[in-house]
């Protein structure tokens, strides 16, 4: 900062002279009025401008002193203090919401958690439920099934049963019309039986 | 045809005396006066209102208040606070009484040598007092650079006490200088317009080139108007830390 200054005046002290040959070597300058040479250098007019420069200069420091300085000073201030004041407020605003939004996102993993065990719960306990319906209705299924089957053997063998009686009197009326044989239903039954032996495949079936 | 120096003239407008001096009420007077009111009451009107979000006018004001306070923070340090209004006056009053010179008919009175003279001596003396109350003795240290080999140490003291002679000599010139020249140039070609004007045919046609000069070197010497109010501000700035800091 020092320095660029430096240079900056120093170039301009440089213009500064050069426009000062220019002046001296201006003939109208060189010719001068009628008192002769640069009004500057008249010493009669000195004491009134130093004069008037302390009475004028001390009025303006005295009015920026007392008047002009405190003035601005105090504006900069109370929009600084106005600043600090809004920015403390934002602050302490941003920091409610932070701890609101660590508050919400508490909850709501609280929840979330709580929702998690029940559902996994009442999942467990719906599936113990349904597991024990199964077996029941199972358990229940198999004696129906038993039963059935039981039913249904009982059925097959007096069905096979009622099947040899009609081969006993069947094979009584086909000797008796055939042979003219006379058996008796004794002899039926064995030969019935001893055929019946010799075709498992119709026991089976 | 006059003189183009004549408009640094001395016009007495209501004859004063005081013990046996003429301090009579000049034009360079009524523009110091003018310049002390213009920019107070420019500065008090502008903040007026203590906006918070500032106007155009108060910011302006503003902007002034802070230059300087950031000029004094920076080439000063803290310790150069309570000389801040002291700077602030002379900032404003030397770039309104520049800025004032430049309206045509008015008076420039820093082109005056005596003006600057006056001001830069005073700062000179205050300088050197505050140093003197700061330091006493160990000022004098101020004039030996450290670390000077002891062979040169009386020239450099030397070199030193002249260059601290002539801080207020050179501070004074260098604004007397760029107002004299600046507004002699500015007489100058503003005679030639009028002078090849009243001449007539081509030469009048001829005027409109200095007088396209004349407004750029106005547009020049705003800048150097300010730059000049600047400039001798920042190396006051620079002499009180010198004088606040020594080295």
């Amino acid at each position: 900062m020092a320095h660029s200054v430096a240079v900056k005046t120093s170039g301009l002290a440089l213009k500064a002279s050069a426009f000062g040959l220019i002046v001296m070597a201006s003939p109208a300058l060189a010719a001068g009025d009628s008192k002769g040479g640069l009004p500057q250098l008249d010493f009669t007019t000195w004491p009134t401008q130093i004069f008037w420069l302390v009475v004028s200069f001390a009025l303006a420091y005295v009015l920026m002193w007392r008047v002009v300085t405190p003035r601005i000073a105090s504006v900069l201030e109370d929009r600084h203090d106005r600043l600090d004041d809004d920015m403390q407020r934002a602050r302490q605003a941003a920091d409610e919401a932070e701890s609101m939004r660590v508050a919400f996102e508490k909850t709501l993993a609280d929840a979330r958690a709580e929702a998690t065990e029940k559902t996994r719960l009442s999942t467990a306990a719906a599936v113990a439920e349904a597991e024990k319906k199964n077996d029941a209705a199972a358990k229940r299924l198999a004696t129906k099934i038993g039963k059935a089957e039981a039913k249904i053997m009982e059925a097959r063998d007096n069905a096979l049963t009622e099947l040899d009686d009609v081969a006993v009197t069947s094979a009584i009326d086909a000797a008796a019309a055939l042979a003219g044989v006379k058996i008796t239903k004794t002899d039926a039954k064995k030969a019935v039986k001893a055929a019946a032996k010799a075709m498992p495949a119709m026991e089976q079936n | 045809m006059h003189s183009p120096v004549e408009q640094f003239t001395i016009k007495s407008l209501l004859a004063l005396e005081l013990f046996g001096f003429d301090i009579s009420f000049s034009n360079s007077a009524l523009f110091m006066m003018l310049s002390v009111l213009v920019s107070v009451t420019y500065l008090t009107m502008a903040m007026r209102r203590r906006e918070i979000v500032p106007g155009r006018l108060q910011a302006s004001a503003e902007m002034f208040y802070e230059f300087i306070s950031e000029m004094v923070k920076s080439n000063v340090g803290s310790e150069g606070r309570p000389f801040f209004p002291f700077i602030f006056t002379l900032f404003i009053f030397l770039l309104f009484g520049n800025m004032l010179g430049l309206i045509p008919y008015s008076y420039t009175f820093t082109s005056q040598i005596v003006v600057t003279f006056v001001l830069a001596a005073f700062i000179f003396v205050g300088v050197t007092l505050v140093a003197l109350i700061k330091h006493g003795m160990h000022f004098f240290s101020f004039f030996v650079p450290p670390g000077a080999p002891k062979v040169l140490v009386p020239f450099l003291i030397i070199i030193e006490v002249i260059s601290y002679f002539v801080r207020p000599v050179s501070l004074s010139v260098r604004l007397f200088a760029n107002m004299l020249a600046g507004h002699t140039m500015l007489k100058v070609f503003a005679g030639l317009a009028v002078m090849l004007t009243s001449a007539g045919g081509v030469f009048a046609a001829g005027s409109v080139l200095p007088f396209l000069a004349l407004i750029g070197l106005t547009g020049l010497e705003v800048l150097v108007a300010g730059l000049q109010a600047y400039v001798f501000t920042i190396l006051t700035c620079m002499y009180l830390n010198d004088a606040l800091h020594l080295h």
